[in-house]
């Protein structure tokens, strides 16, 4: 398939803003002085996401198959596991001056790492430099 | 040791897993709209078995529901832009892009919430474009490369 820049661009444009969009429903519930429900709001929040999900999805196929069911539980747990594990690290007294530029930092070291490495993945001098400008972008941002 | 280091290190290792995951499903041809509803389907799974284990329940006032919805969709639209969207590009600087969208909840708690801006906070913020703009340079270049690679192949 020939790899489009435009799309790509367009696409992760999408993503950038419906991501960032995502996790502020947490600060509207703070906000709103809901943060004791925090977990039920995880419930719904992935019940409406998988809602439109297999709405996007029937739209095109009725057929899953196996490796996709494996890799969206896989992906699901990792999520999950990831969220929760922040969580018991600050509960065990971490300051989040440490661990969420850890976290942050460190997981997207290990996918590059791992794109480089493990996938071949080919990035030049304009992206290093966007990747280590947006690494430390975002340890900035999280120890702030 | 702190086990709380421990905790990190596993949720630190468990989003950059996630991470690569999303580069494995494309390289085993994993449809996007698919994964991201296998994705939000077991997720929705494991969270009630969550709140089952911790024995709060899923009940909840309504306002909770109501601001769940449309995040949760937002979400969901942001996992099936990104798996079609890494079909074209690379994971590695993929993933930095939809990561770099934590300004966005950053900027918003700002304007809405009236939340201080420093000094560090304006830099990074700051940083954001210059470093998609950097990707986006990067990408574009890459594929230029490709196609006249290929058409210098085509001519010969």
């Amino acid at each position: 398939m020939k790899r489009d820049s435009r799309l790509w661009i367009q696409l992760m444009a999408v993503a950038f803003v419906t991501n960032g969009l995502g996790p502020f429903g947490l600060k509207i519930l703070s906000e709103r002085g809901l943060a004791g429900f925090q977990p039920q709001y995880l419930v719904y929040w992935y019940l409406a996401g998988a809602v439109f999900g297999a709405l996007a999805f029937f739209r095109v196929s009725r057929r899953v198959y196996r490796r996709e069911v494996c890799l969206g539980a896989l992906m699901g747990l990792c999520s999950l596991g990831g969220q929760t594990f922040t969580g018991l690290a600050l509960d065990r007294g971490l300051p989040g001056h440490i661990v969420f530029p850890l976290t942050t930092g460190g997981s997207l070291f290990l996918v590059a790492a791992a794109g480089i490495v493990l996938f071949k993945e080919r990035v030049g001098g304009y992206g290093v430099a966007g990747l280590v400008l947006g690494i430390v972008s975002l340890i900035t941002l999280s120890a702030a | 040791m702190n086990t709380g280091y421990l905790f990190m290190i596993a949720g630190l290792l468990s989003f950059g897993t996630l991470g690569i995951f999303h580069k494995l499903a494309d390289v085993k041809d994993c449809r996007p709209s698919a994964l991201n509803a296998l994705i939000y389907g077991w997720s929705l799974v494991f969270s009630v078995i969550t709140v089952t284990l911790m024995r709060t329940g899923p009940a909840a006032p309504l306002p909770v529901f109501w601001i769940a919805i449309p995040f949760g969709v937002s979400a969901s639209i942001a996992i099936l832009a990104f798996q079609m969207g890494i079909r074209h590009g690379n994971i590695a600087t993929s993933w930095l892009a939809i990561n770099l969208s934590s300004a966005i909840p950053t900027v918003a708690s700002i304007a809405i919430y009236g939340e201080p801006l420093n000094t560090r906070k304006t830099i990074a913020l700051l940083m954001i474009p210059v470093s998609i703009a950097l990707l986006w340079v990067d990408k574009k270049r890459g594929d230029d490369r490709v196609e006249t690679a290929a058409s210098a192949k085509g001519a010969r």
